[in-house]
Order: C-alpha cells, then structure tokens, then sequence
C-alpha cells in the first residue's frame, strides 16, 4: 500500500469517528465533482451546489455507515443521483429549450442515463481508470486542451489564449478528444450494458 | 460532424437547433443512443478529478473553505408561521368574492382557473411567462427587465394551489390566500412579495437577491431556505414557527425592531403592543395543511371553526357559549372528512347540537 492510500486510510478513520477537519479533507476532495456531476442533470449552478451541499450533508450524518474511503464517493454519487432523478421527475428542472418536445426528450434520456449509473465502488474506479487511461493516449495538444476544459473549466476562448491557437482550433481538438473517448469507451457500453441487464 | 455538436452539447454551448440535431442522432439507432449514455457518463463524473484537483493552488483550496462555511450556514429548512391583522396591499377583501381561483394579471387581463383548463400565460408583448395547470402555475426563468409587473393569485376557501415563480421558488398557497409577486423578478434589488392568507414557500437560493415576504404590519428576510407564513387578514396575533436554519424578521415602519429566529421557537407578534415574544414549540405540527390536513394541539374552538371555515369554505355561527372556551388537539385530513365528520367528532368530546342551512352552520347548547 502506498504512501498516499495509507493516509488517506488514516483520514478515513478520524472521519468515522466525527472529526471535522476529516470530513473537510473529503469536502475539498469531491465537492467540486459532485457538482459538476449535478449540473449535468440539473443544468443550474446554484441548485449543483445545493445538491451537492445535501450530499455532504447526508455523508456526514451517515459516516457509520461507511465501510471504506472508497465508499464516500460512492455514497456522494449514489444520494446526488437520486437528488437529480427526483428533480428530474417532480419538474423542478427548468425548461432550457422552447421547444416543449425537445425538454421532454432530454429530461427522459437524462433519467436513462442516470439510472443507468450503478456508482458501487468497483464501477466509479473502473471508469474513472478507463477514463483517465484514454485522456492519457490523446495527442499531446488535444489533451492539453480537453484537460484545461474539463478539469480546469475553462472557457474556449481562455484556452485559444492561453495556448495561442484560435477559439475554432480548441473545438476541432475538444471534438477530436470525444471522438477518441466514444471510441475507447465503446468497449465499456457493453459491459455496462451486461452490469444493467444481471441487477 | 455529430462528434462536433455532441461536444458542443455537453459543454452547453449547443443551439437549440443543434440539440435538435444532437436528439435525431441519438434516436436514429440503438447504438447511437448507447454510445451517447456513455460519452455523457464520462463527461459527467470526469470533470475536476481527484488527482488534478489536489495540485490546485492556494487560493482555490481557500474558496473551497469557504464553501464548507456557508454549507453549514446555509444548509436549513425553516418554517415561519404568521398571522397578522387587516391588509394594506390587497384593499379590503376578508371573504374573497370568486368560487374559482383568480389570476390578475400585470396587464388587468382576468384569468380563472378551473380543473381542466391548461393554458400558456402570455404578457402584454405576447411573450410566454408561464403555463398553468389544474393544481399550479409555472412562471419561466426568462431574462429580467429593469420594470417589475406584478401579478396576483387568489385562492378562495376550500382550495388550494401550488405557484413556481420566475427564480424557481415554489409557493404552496393555503384556501383563502392571495399572493402578489412579480411575472419576472428584476435584475437588481430584493425578491419581493406580498401575502395575505397562508402560504409555505421553498425560496430559491440566490445570495445577491434576498427573498421577502411582506405583510402587513411585519417583514420576513431569507436567503433561500424554506418557510411556512400565515398572515390572514382576520387573525390579530402573529405567530412563527423556525424548524431550521435563521430567519429575520422585522416591523415594517421600525425596522430596528426585530428579531431572529433559532429552530423550533415560536414568536408571537401581538399588533397592539408591537412586541416579539418567543417559546419553544414542535414545529412539525405547523405544516400539516401541505399534506392536506388540519392540525390542532390545544387549539381553541374559535381558531378551529376559523380553520374549517377557509378549507371547507364555509360559514360557522357559534351560539354555544361552553365550546367556545374548549381547546381540542388532533389531526384530519381534508379530503377524507367532511364538516359534519369533525363536528360530530369534537362532540364526543363536549356535547352540543348544529344544523347545517346551505353553507352556514349553526352550533347551539345540548
């Protein structure tokens, strides 16, 4: 076990045990992503944010009941899923289209792609790996521009500036990053689909 | 090509045209689709990972401490329950005329809303702001302008109704309620709104703009939390209940004369000395009407025929002079009783007699 994982392991014990400078550790750690997960869903800044908020919330009241430090991101995502679907469901997600069709079409796929995320811990590790595996093997420009977008979340024309290229040329490699993904991720669908079908 | 618009899609930069373009793809085949679950997956739980985050700079860790202080700040539920005297904003209305529930618009158009009748609400320019529906109206999150139109809704007694304001915050309005808020809350300045009855409201977070419920006599300041207010115009005391979370509240004509509220008290706002008086209480009780029921805890006989009064939209004359002393607690549910079921319930309990003409109840001695 590595250096890293031990203290982490060690963080993961205070926290059990009601320490909130532990709890803060974990906060720092995945607040930012249960957001950004949310906004996915929910398309709104400040209600990612409350729901995320929530989450940390529910963590904190339940950490007798987590097993592992793997296990706190695997409830995170598990409480702000169904946070989402409920929104989703009782119509507290603002329409984002005028199109009436098309707000209902989205918020029917956005509860099939919800669904259709497990988030036991085996599952959020292994995408997470496959994920970071192919960002890794993207041409080096292209995965400087996916990593400023999507981990750092900036703007297009931020990036254009920062690496001296044109705003159309951070989209061509943003597309070009996606492309590969859908590609590399092809293989995970299945499996995915398989994991769905046996629960 | 799709690879450009699904990007574009996710990152929210698509038009509306393109997601069109983006959903004719999804639906053209089964792997389309599939594949498109998974590109959003991956976009979905790959922002900000764990690693890269914990290179982040100083000032980012210090933004997220930050955060970790309003979440607990802000992180409440809480229920304020108030009734206060006559009304200033709405004239003179104590029995409202209307069967139906009535939508005034900014605009002096009239609308009625009954069961089956759903409909797009439109503005003077004829732009859509909001969709009505049998049990409640949505109004649209559109781009503000600098002029604020009010609308008002009137709830008669008997009914109910559930309103979504421009900034997302949901309003449960109580039988004989009237709400005037604004079709579009502006750009700048305070969220205001106007409220004689009862109404339980689910504010929408947004720290630049603080929520306010006006009445009467008292104000109610929040940041985004959720409140429970009672302010009919023939009830003399307020009262409010916090179950959670902090809440101002204050005199119109003196502001400085305030008070705070900590979860679970309950303060009474007497109109004739202009007081705030505090105690503690079980809050849970005050929030029955959302469920449809009537709650009562030691409740006196002329509160409670008040109470049947609003939901059941009748009229009750007391001439029974025991009862009218009596306190009774216990819980009903509006829909599965009717009048007579809770009268001859209360007359298990102190003996007396009514008759019943049309609308008007008349209690006299045994």
């Amino acid at each position: 076990m590595n250096i890293i994982n031990n203290l982490e392991l060690n963080i993961f014990k205070s926290f059990k045990e009601g320490d909130e400078l532990a709890f803060k550790y974990f906060y720092e750690k995945y607040f930012t992503k249960i957001k950004a997960f949310s906004i996915q869903f929910v398309y709104d800044a400040d209600e990612a944010e409350n729901i995320a908020q929530e989450s940390f919330i529910n963590l904190w009241q339940n950490r007798e009941n987590i097993e592992s430090s793997n296990g706190i991101q695997s409830y995170l995502y598990t409480f702000t899923k169904s946070k989402c679907l409920n929104m989703i469901r009782h119509n507290k997600v603002k329409d984002k289209f005028k199109n009436d069709l098309l707000n209902q079409k989205e918020r029917l796929l956005d509860i099939e792609i919800l669904n259709s995320f497990q988030f036991d811990t085996l599952e959020l590790s292994e995408l997470e790996i496959l994920i970071n595996k192919s960002i890794n093997e993207l041409p080096p420009k292209t995965r400087e521009v996916f990593i400023k977008k999507r981990f750092e979340n900036k703007k297009n024309s931020e990036i254009a500036e920062e690496m001296g290229i044109t705003v159309k040329a951070v989209e061509a490699h943003m597309t070009k990053a996606l492309k590969v993904l859908k590609n590399k991720l092809s293989d995970y669908i299945f499996l995915a689909a398989i994991f769905i079908c046996n629960n | 090509m799709i690879s450009e618009l699904i990007y574009k899609y996710l990152a929210n930069e698509a038009t509306e045209e393109e997601v069109l373009l983006v959903f004719e793809w999804i639906e053209t085949s089964k792997k389309n689709k599939k594949q498109f679950i998974t590109l959003k997956q991956a976009w979905a739980i790959s922002a900000f990972s764990g690693n890269i985050w914990s290179n982040k700079p100083k000032e980012l860790q210090k933004i997220v401490q930050k955060k970790i202080i309003t979440f607990f700040k802000y992180a409440a539920i809480l229920l304020v329950l108030i009734a206060l005297g006559k009304s200033i904003f709405f004239g003179d209305e104590n029995k409202q005329s209307s069967k139906e529930i009535v939508l005034e618009l900014s605009n002096g158009n009239i609308e009625y809303i009954t069961k089956d009748n759903q409909r797009n609400i439109l503005n003077a320019k004829g732009d859509l702001i909001a969709r009505k529906y049998a049990a409640e109206i949505v109004y649209q999150g559109k781009v503000a302008d600098e002029k604020v139109n009010y609308n008002t809704l009137k709830i008669p007694y008997g009914k109910r109704y559930k309103i979504t304001l421009s900034d997302g915050t949901v309003v449960t309005l109580n039988s004989g309620t009237t709400l005037k808020y604004p079709e579009q809350f502006g750009i700048n300045g305070k969220r205001k709104v106007y409220l004689t009855g009862e109404a339980f409201f689910d504010v929408a977070k947004d720290k630049q703009h603080p929520f306010i419920v006006h009445s009467d006599e008292v104000a109610i300041e929040v940041l985004g939390t959720k409140f429970n207010v009672t302010a009919y115009p023939d009830d003399n005391t307020l009262n409010s209940v916090l179950i959670e979370g902090s809440i101002r509240m204050y005199e119109n004509e003196n502001p400085s004369n305030n008070i705070i509220l900590a979860p679970d008290e309950k303060v009474i706002w007497k109109n004739n000395s202009k007081k705030f008086s505090k105690q503690t209480v079980d809050s849970g009780f005050y929030t029955a009407w959302i469920k449809g029921e009537l709650a009562f805890k030691d409740t006196p006989f002329i509160t409670i025929t008040k109470i049947i009064e609003r939901a059941y939209d009748v009229t009750i004359i007391n001439d029974n002079t025991d009862l009218a002393h009596q306190n009774f607690t216990g819980t009903i549910n509006i829909k599965e009783s009717s009048v007579e079921n809770i009268l001859e319930l209360l007359k298990r309990d102190t003996p007396f007699k009514y008759s019943r003409k049309l609308n008007t109840i008349t209690i006299t001695n045994q």
